[in-house]
Formats: C-alpha cells, sequence, structure tokens
C-alpha cells in the first residue's frame, strides 16, 4: 500500500514536468505488457513491479501497460488481451541465493519467445538493481539506444543538523538507499571511476578541509589533498586521471586541475571574485565553470591550455550550477528577482556555445542537474512546495520522473 | 578437408546459437555490499563541537547583505571590537573565522560566498594589527544555520561569519 501511495505521488509529480516543451511522441515507443509469474515474491512483489514500469517509461522506448497483470511465465501462450501490445515480459521472482529473476521476452501478436535470461542479486535489499539490469539489457536486445544509467549507483550528501551530514548511496528511483558515511561534516561526493568502486568528498572534521577517496566495498580510504578556506571535486575526467577541484590556498576561490598521480594542483582560473564549480567539456580539453565576473553568477568557459574567458549563457542574473557532457551544456537559473523562497531555479539545456537553448523545467526549484555518462540524460533535484524529489529527464525521449527524496541534499552525482 | 571442418562448425555454432535464446544468467554488477562508516565520534566540523552557532570568546559575529561579501559600515566596528577582544587573547595562537551563508544559492557557489566572507574579516581584522599568520579560513557554506525559520530576519542571521580561538 505504502508502495502504491509512493506511485501515486510519483504520478503526481511527473504531471508537473509533463509540460515541458519538449512533448513525447508517443507513437514511436513500443506498447509492452507485464506479466508477473511469481506466487510468492512476499512485499517486494508489488515493488518489483513498479520498477520495472518506471524503468520502462524513463526508458524512452516502451509505453508500458501499468496494470499489474499475473500469470504464468511456464506457457509460452500469451493472453489474447495482451495481443495487441508489441511486447510481453513475463518473469518469475525467487527469495533463492539472494533474488532471482527468471525473464522472458515475447512478441505480443504471434507469441514468438524473442529472449530469455536469469538474473540474480545476492543482496535482497539491492532488488531495484535488478529490475534495472533486466530492462537496460531488455533496450539492448530490442537494439535501442542503451539506456546503461539506470544501473549506476546516485551519490548524495545529505544535512542532519547543523555542521552535520551524511553520505548516501542510493539506485536512481531512491528506493535502495544506504548511507556510507554518517556523523561530522563529509560533503560532495563525486565519483572517482566509471565503475562507481570509489568516490571523493571533502571533510570538513580537520583544522582545514580534506578531499578523501573512499572505495565503498572495502572501506579504503585515503587522503588526497588540502585547501585552506574551502576544497570540493567539481568533476573527474574521462579516464579518471585528473580532478577538477576547486579551492582556496590563498584564501581566494578558484579552478584547479591536477593530477590523481602527481597531487599537484595546477590554478586554471585566476579571477579575484568567485570562480567554482569547473566541469570538463569537449573531451577534456576545455572547463565551463560559475563565476560572478559579471557582478553576479554566470556560466563560463576556458580552455585548459589557455586563458582566455568566454561568457556562455547570455540569459538570467543568477545561474550558479552547470554540468557539461561533450559540448552540450545543463545549467540551473533562477527565474525571478525575489531574494526569498518564492523565487523558482528553472534547468536550461544548451551549447557550449550558448545557442539553442531550452527549458528543460517549468516550476520549483530545480538544482544540482548531472549528465548522466552517455550524456542522454540529466538528474536534478526538485523543491515543489514542500515536497522534494530527485528527477530524470531522458533528453532523447523527452521523458521524465520523479522520485521522492526527504532532506536537504548538499550535493548529488552519479 | 580441416579447412572445410572449421568452416563447417563455426557455422554450425552460429546456426545453433541464433536458434537458441537461452542466454546465460547475468549477475547484476553492483550487487556487492557498501561499507557503512560512522563518524559520529568525530567532534563536530572544525574540531569543535556540532552545532555551535554563532562567535565565542568574547568575540561577535559579523554579518552580510544578501549575496554580498564587502563589509558595510555598520559592521565595521564590531571588526574593531574583534580585533580589540583577539589583541588581548591571541597571544601566539591562532583565531579561525567561518564563513556561513543563507540556504539560497547552489553547493559550491555558496561555500565560496561564505569563504569571500571570511577572507573580508580577515582583511578587516589584518588593517587592525591582526597577524595574517594568525587567522584560519573556513566556509561552512549553508551548513551551519543559527536560525531555520523562513523569514527575512532569520536568513540574515546566517549571512555571517563566526569567530573562535583554535585549541
Amino acid at each position: 500500500m505504502r508502495y502504491f501511495l509512493w506511485f501515486l505521488v510519483t504520478l503526481n509529480l511527473f504531471a508537473v514536468d509533463a509540460t515541458l516543451k519538449i512533448e513525447k511522441d508517443v507513437e514511436s515507443r513500443a506498447k509492452m505488457a507485464v506479466v508477473d509469474g511469481s506466487s510468492a515474491a512476499g512485499s517486494i512483489g508489488d515493488k518489483f513491479f513498479n520498477t520495472l514500469i518506471s524503468d520502462l517509461t524513463i526508458s524512452g522506448h516502451f509505453l508500458p501497460d501499468s496494470t499489474h497483470h499475473l500469470g504464468s511465465t511456464e506457457s509460452g501462450l500469451i493472453d489474447p488481451m495482451l495481443k495487441s501490445k508489441e511486447y510481453v515480459l513475463k518473469y518469475t521472482l525467487s527469495q533463492a541465493n539472494g533474488l532471482t529473476a527468471t525473464v522472458k521476452l515475447y512478441r505480443g501478436t504471434d507469441a514468438s519467445l524473442l529472449a530469455t535470461k536469469e538474473y540474480n542479486i545476492a543482496t535482497v535489499e539491492k532488488y531495484p538493481f535488478l529490475a534495472h539490469k533486466i530492462v537496460s539489457e531488455l533496450n539492448d536486445i530490442l537494439k535501442y539506444p542503451e539506456v546503461n544509467w539506470l544501473n549506476r549507483y546516485v551519490i548524495f550528501s545529505r544535512y542532519t543538523t547543523a555542521k552535520r551530514s551524511v553520505i548516501v548511496v542510493a539506485d536512481y528511483t531512491m528506493q535502495y538507499q544506504k548511507i556510507v558515511i554518517q556523523g561530522g561534516l563529509n560533503l560532495f561526493p563525486k565519483w572517482a571511476d566509471q565503475q562507481q568502486n570509489s568516490f571523493y568528498y571533502t571533510s570538513f572534521n580537520g583544522a582545514i578541509p580534506t578531499l578523501y577517496r573512499l572505495n565503498i566495498y572495502d572501506g579504503s580510504r585515503s587522503a588526497i589533498v588540502t585547501s585552506q578556506g574551502m576544497l570540493v571535486c567539481s568533476d573527474v575526467s574521462q579516464d579518471g586521471s585528473k580532478l577538477l577541484l576547486t579551492m582556496a590556498p590563498n584564501a581566494q576561490p578558484d579552478v584547479f586541475e591536477m593530477s590523481v598521480s602527481s597531487k599537484s594542483p595546477r590554478q586554471i582560473t585566476t579571477f579575484t571574485g568567485i570562480d567554482v564549480g569547473g566541469k570538463y567539456m569537449g573531451g577534456d580539453q576545455s572547463i565551463v565553470f560559475v563565476s560572478n565576473r559579471m557582478g553576479y553568477a554566470n556560466i563560463f568557459k576556458q580552455s585548459l591550455f589557455g586563458n582566455s574567458v568566454s561568457q556562455v549563457v547570455f540569459h538570467g542574473r543568477d545561474n550558479n550550477a552547470v554540468d557539461a557532457h561533450g559540448n552540450k551544456v545543463v545549467y540551473s537559473s533562477k527565474e525571478s528577482q525575489s531574494s526569498f523562497g518564492s523565487g523558482n531555479f528553472n534547468l536550461y539545456l544548451t551549447d557550449s556555445s550558448g545557442s539553442d537553448t531550452r527549458p528543460l523545467t517549468t516550476s520549483g526549484v530545480n538544482q544540482f542537474p548531472r549528465f548522466s555518462t552517455n550524456g542522454n540524460a540529466i538528474l536534478y533535484t526538485k523543491l515543489l512546495g514542500n515536497k522534494s524529489s530527485v528527477g530524470y529527464i531522458n533528453l532523447e525521449s523527452k521523458q521524465s520522473l520523479l522520485f521522492p527524496l526527504g532532506g536537504k541534499v548538499q550535493s548529488i552525482d552519479w | 578437408m580441416r579447412n572445410g571442418l572449421i568452416v563447417f562448425s563455426t557455422i554450425a555454432v552460429l546456426l545453433l546459437s541464433g536458434c537458441s535464446q537461452k542466454k546465460p544468467n547475468a549477475n547484476v554488477s553492483n550487487a556487492g555490499d557498501v561499507v557503512s562508516i560512522d563518524e559520529s565520534s568525530v567532534n563536530g566540523a572544525g574540531g569543535m563541537s556540532g552545532g555551535m552557532n554563532g562567535s565565542s570568546d568574547g568575540m561577535k559575529s559579523v554579518f552580510f547583505d544578501l549575496g554580498d561579501y564587502s563589509i558595510s559600515s555598520g559592521m565595521q566596528n564590531v571588526i574593531s571590537f574583534d580585533a580589540d577582544v583577539l589583541k588581548g587573547k591571541l597571544s601566539g595562537g591562532k583565531v579561525k573565522l567561518e564563513g556561513n551563508c543563507d540556504e539560497f544559492g547552489t553547493d559550491e557557489y555558496n561555500y565560496a560566498l561564505g569563504l569571500k566572507r571570511a577572507k573580508a574579516v580577515q582583511d578587516g581584522l589584518q588593517a587592525q594589527g591582526v597577524n595574517a599568520s594568525q587567522i584560519v579560513l573556513v566556509s561552512f557554506g549553508e551548513s551551519n544555520p543559527q536560525c531555520s525559520e523562513a523569514t527575512d530576519s532569520c536568513y540574515a542571521q546566517n549571512r555571517r561569519v563566526d569567530l573562535h580561538l583554535m585549541r
């Protein structure tokens, strides 16, 4: 019941961003029914089914029937009512050796078996990852563009009390969450490698901020660098060998690049105001970053091999968060001059030259935009009224989804 | 003959794999147990007790306007007061300036804003004769609010620099 309510909330919130200018061509998506053949899947049954539906929806390639169909997966027969579906996905869940799903994919019209596969995950509470894996491979089997970002961990820091925080890893729907670090003030988590085995974060528990790298599986941790004032790992190069840091060795926040092997930071920006949030762009040859060099927070770019700085965004008076992938740039912009709570922040997508700009959200406070590893989706946080959510926008299919998220997120990555 | 057998075998394998729709079992890649580290015993950020708000050791906090990191004329007297306190108490020790912000703005930018505020207070203290080598700066961004109500006066209390002697 609780999960059902959660899903309704999701649908309701989803309706908010369904008014985006990016409308989905529903006809281009494949209709699919999902048939659950599990006899005793326990409380996970409904959650697992709903996770499959969410995954199929946000993939942008399917128009899933949200009805929780029950039926045998042993028989190759397709219920006549489901013959109109392009695909029928049948599965059974069993709690043996963790959680196992046996999956069969049929063509709805002629009941031909297209694929069958068995998936297992040892830790039952990580069941969302089982569903994500099934749907991402389903995309691959049917030759749709990959949606492997479904499988990735989301990592975020959340304030608990003053000067206290937790760092949490989660699946993209936030159904699986585990606190990795609790107690103290540990902020700005950033994945250190493509495999998501380790992440960087800043500890404020010593005399000055210290950047650590922590392996989430074996707990090994090493101090990387320290800086007076502030220290943030803003981005990691594609091969993981270099970091973009915001540091202030002389009490002046600027963007630095540091080789992980040499641990010797090289200063990139030199403005006397605020330069923060460097993100690699264009094959790691240049960066975008946030600066107040025009008297307000805005987005700029600079080559890593030169000092020339160019303005990227030409609208808004408070654009204080940015991310980049290739030549795509997403940023958060304050919509009104209101100083306080009523001011909305919306996300905009543009390119490295600031052209072809379009809004991605239309209401609420939308912040922390982060591209997926393939650049086809964007993660962000949304505050609408007193409800906070984590949201996803599939740029290819124009789909978006929101999932409830409690507490005040400090920073997020995936 | 041998080459023909290899070709035949390859074609047979390809045909069989094409006919068989059964794929091997797959384990989910990020299925391992994730560690959990408890730092609750840590004595709060910056080595001070967690939740400490405002300045200590007889010093006063310096407050700022929205989005600003310049010292207002009204706050110059506060810096003079703090400089006098430090001249009496600092001796060979150090003072920590903690920059803070209201909740508006996002992650990194807010921390930079807090740092610029701390730097502005450092410059003010230096001008009053406090040795820069005895000053340590850190920004806590919006992580250390003194007030959590949604009012202008409350937000104003959070845009500040706190001063503490380091022990």
